[in-house]
């Protein structure tokens, strides 16, 4: 039961990381971004090369990622959504687009990295055992913390920053938001570079943990939609709540099922459907997003 | 006269708030009723109910006796009570007389299927959808837009364009959803005008929800006035215009649409 | 008259101006591709056919694996007949899809583009789970699809007797398309396309003229559908084999690619853009190591200059009328 509860808020503090990012980006620019475990990948990989490779310090790395990671989405947003958006007679081109960009980062990934599972140094070791009713190594629990820890920052961010409060403002009612002085153009860059950098961040986070390869990409992009189906699109705090009960779900399925192998998947499709069918727009969400 | 259109204590709230309490009217065959109050009064929320298109939370509405609240739109459209939007509602990148042959899905005879293999049912319905189409542009003075693609239509001409889909599907009773809003005096005149054609040349009874006093005044053989959710009157224009609870609503909303 | 002197031409070119270029070149591996751009777009056509009700359908791939599946069961476990596998194969991918589609079609935009997404995953996950499709060893050795003969004449002769079965496959696979684009020009100018085009623009008007949102809804999903379903039964047959990854979410992403790229609005967008992605990726394999950079670039590229498709270059000034 401990053990569930622990793998539970572990896998749930990750992936509400995940879905953060994807449903601030939809929130912003109305963007599904399917490249979005690619960006996750990318950032792992970058972790990896700093501090698997050169042997920088953690830290420093996991600061790389970020930066990488905030810079290609500021650069993506600016260079390609914000143009297929203005010329794009319906808004469903910036979908292919994005599918685009996922083929385009999965190649890069393959040829710079290529396909091999990377994985690096543990970070700390030894695990925590209490009583064997709880068993839990030390690097889990330290990259649960600061998962934690960078959720709860950037609700604070979100909250009380300058920044935060504008895209906050954007993500609520574009038109309006112009009409109060925000400036759309920069804050929808900031807030792109914002979603792309938390995948970098969860990325290099995890490296540590379960390493990283190519083809992590979609099926990550896929969990990642599914926690902001439960949650409902473009509200954080459903992402938040998302993240957790997928994290839960998978935790007690795992535990539960794992004899059954990957029917725990199949089952929380199952029930995700219908409960999308009595609820369409999710936990939090407002209708049709 | 018998009433074709029961609205039954018809209640609806949303959480906590109460947005239309105990609503209990008639519409008599052949008459133009017009549901007018102040802005929030819940006029488009009786709207909608009347049209299926919200479920009730008690009451119920009957058209001929039968129940027409708490169903499926199509279901009510089906049964001959038909709703219009206001102009942003249409179908954007269809002409006019596109938007008016789809409109007559109602009096479709060939299946699906049928449509397809082009059957000889199909053919002439094809064929009498085409020439309804007509005669109802005709009707409605659109001939010189027929072909226009709505996305290119002018406001005024959007609201008939509306009116024309509700028409052809050829309706016992038609509901309009505010059809003078925004509109200057001449255009609310031309409506007017167009509104009673629909009822004098054919047969159509209109209920209708507005807050412009004036045209309502005009057109309505009878008004039923709503303030805060609950009816407060009841009545020709002119017993409505010397009634006294309309007068204070009117003037306690302070509103510029006082028009008496 | 113009319009059927196309279609003429371009059944010339299907049938017999492709094999005799193909027979002199002697390339024969074209084949291989143009059966798969042959039976891609049929898959494809269907997910335009829901694009053409409003909804961004990135689940194909779903259906399309369950076709091969049903008609490998069929074929390999009962010993029934390719040719009336196939249809059942549609019919059985529609059936799932109505009970699939009745909850979710309700979501509309980003929503259901998701859920769909999802759909792939939970297909092949089951084919992983079930017993009958044989978990991640899949179905092999899938015979070649036997001869259909009535009244003593031979109507399909069996696959396995042919010198060249990958001709048979390529006109096995044209002839569903063409009977497949000609079946979808007649329904987008029926009266089902009409409705379909009214929901798309507006769901709550089209209920309001009594229009059965639902239920077409639900309809045209299944025709969508039973599309893909045979596209993937058809791939299964040529491929002697179904596995579980057979059909992934990229391949429902391509799916939808296909359609985005030949343009939403046109019957025939989706062999269009078949075609040209298809064929794309295909040159592109002379790059080796960097086919997939070159074709992710170009996609980028194409959606950055030609955001609404290749068809959209035909209409100049169609975009303002649109808005």
């Amino acid at each position: 039961m401990e053990q569930i509860l622990a793998n539970g808020i572990y896998l749930g503090a990750q992936y509400a990381m995940i879905a953060l990012g994807l449903t601030l980006i939809f929130a912003l620019m109305n963007v599904l971004n399917f490249a979005h475990g690619q960006m996750y990948v990318l950032g792992g990989f970058v972790t990896y090369t700093f501090y698997g490779q050169l042997g920088w310090p953690f830290v420093v790395a996991l600061l790389a990622s970020c930066i990488t990671l905030a810079v290609l989405g500021a650069l993506i947003e600016r260079f390609l959504f914000a143009p297929v958006i203005r010329r794009s007679s319906r808004e469903e081109s910036t979908m292919l687009l994005a599918a685009g960009l996922a083929f385009f980062f999965d190649a890069v990934i393959l040829l710079v990295f290529g396909e091999k599972q990377r994985g690096v140094p543990k970070i700390v070791d030894g695990v925590f055992n209490w009583d064997f009713r709880l068993i839990m190594p030390y690097d889990r629990i330290l990259i649960c913390v600061l998962a934690i820890l960078s959720i709860v920052s950037f609700i604070l961010f979100m909250q009380y920053s300058k920044t935060g409060r504008a895209l906050r403002a954007l993500a609520q009612d574009r038109t309006a938001a112009q009409l109060m002085g925000v400036n759309v153009a920069r804050y929808s860059m900031i807030g792109f570079a914002l979603g792309a950098m938390l995948a970098g961040l969860v990325g290099g986070l995890l490296v540590t943990i379960t390493g990283v390869n190519l083809g992590m990409g979609g099926p990550t992009s896929i969990k990642a939609f599914m926690m902001v189906m439960i949650g409902g699109a473009g509200v954080i705090s459903g992402a938040i709540a998302g993240g957790i009960i997928l994290g839960f779900l998978e935790a007690i399925g795992l535990a539960v099922l794992s004899q059954y192998g990957d029917i725990t998947y199949l089952l929380i499709f199952v029930s995700l459907m219908l409960f999308l069918a009595i609820r369409p727009q999710g936990l939090m969400g407002k209708p049709w997003g | 006269m018998s009433h074709l259109l029961e609205v039954r204590h018809v209640t609806k709230k949303f959480g906590g708030l109460t947005a239309n309490s105990d609503i209990s009217f008639n519409v008599n065959e052949n008459e133009i009723l017009s549901v007018i109050g102040p802005n929030g009064a819940g006029k488009s929320t009786l709207f909608k109910m009347i049209s299926s298109f919200l479920p009730t939370t008690a009451g119920e509405v009957l058209f001929k006796g039968e129940r027409i609240s708490n169903l499926k739109p199509h279901v009510v459209a089906r049964k001959g009570v038909v709703r219009t939007f206001q102009e942003t509602t249409i179908f954007k990148s269809m002409t006019v007389r596109e938007s008016i042959i789809v409109a007559q899905h109602l009096r479709a005879r060939a299946s699906l299927a049928g449509y397809f293999w082009g059957t000889k049912t199909a053919h002439e319905d094809v064929d009498s959808f085409g020439q309804y189409a007509d005669d109802l542009i005709d009707f409605l003075g659109m001939t010189e837009i027929a072909n226009e693609q709505a996305s290119n239509l002018p406001q005024g001409n959007l609201r008939a364009l509306g009116i024309a889909i509700g028409l052809a599907t050829d309706p016992k009773v038609l509901l309009l959803d505010e059809p003078f809003a925004g509109m200057n005096h001449d255009e609310t005149m031309k409506m007017v005008n167009l509104v009673r054609k629909v009822r004098d040349d054919r047969g159509v009874t209109v209920l209708l929800v507005e807050h412009d006093m004036p045209a309502v005044m005009n057109i309505s053989d009878r008004i039923v006035v709503l303030n805060f959710g609950e009816m407060i009157a009841e009545g020709t224009p002119a017993e409505i215009q010397n009634n006294e609870k309309v007068i204070e609503a009117y003037l306690g909303s302070a509103d510029d649409e006082i028009g008496i | 008259m113009i319009q059927w002197a196309g279609v003429v031409i371009f059944l010339l070119a299907v049938f017999i101006a492709i094999p005799g270029f193909i027979a002199a070149s002697g390339r024969s591996d074209l084949y291989y591709t143009l059966t798969s751009v042959a039976l891609l777009s049929i898959a494809s056509a269907g997910v335009w056919l829901t694009f053409y009700i409003g909804r961004i359908n990135i689940g194909q791939g779903a259906f399309a694996l369950i076709g091969a599946y049903v008609s490998a069961v069929l074929v390999t476990k009962a010993g029934m007949s390719f040719w009336l596998s196939l249809p059942l194969a549609g019919l059985f991918a529609a059936a799932v899809a109505v009970v699939i589609g009745v909850p979710i079609l309700r979501l509309r935009g980003v929503y259901f583009a998701m859920i769909s997404l999802v759909l792939t995953q939970v297909v092949t996950l089951t084919a992983l789970a079930l017993p009958i499709t044989n978990g991640a060893k899949g179905i092999t050795s899938i015979p070649l699809p036997g001869g259909v003969s009535a009244l003593g004449l031979t109507l399909i002769p069996d696959f396995a007797t042919l010198e060249n079965p990958r001709l048979a496959f390529y006109y096995a696979a044209s002839v569903l398309m063409v009977l497949t684009f000609a079946a979808m020009y007649r329904l987008v100018n029926s009266r089902l396309g009409h409705l379909c085009r009214s929901m798309q623009q507006n769901e709550e008007l089209a209920s309001s003229i009594g229009v059965n949102i639902s239920y077409i809804r639900v309809i045209v999903f299944a025709i969508s559908s039973f599309l893909g379903g045979i596209g993937g039964a058809m791939f299964g047959s040529i491929a002697q084999s179904v596995y579980p990854s057979s059909f992934q979410v990229a391949d429902s992403v391509n799916f939808m690619l296909n359609c985005f790229l030949g343009g939403l609005g046109y019957v025939f967008g989706p062999m269009l853009g078949t075609l040209v992605l298809y064929f794309g990726w295909d040159l592109l394999f002379e790059l080796g190591r960097f086919q997939l950079l070159a074709y992710s670039s170009m996609l980028i590229i194409l959606m950055l200059f030609l955001p609404n498709g290749l068809l959209s270059l035909r209409l100049p000034g169609k975009k303002e009328a649109d808005k």
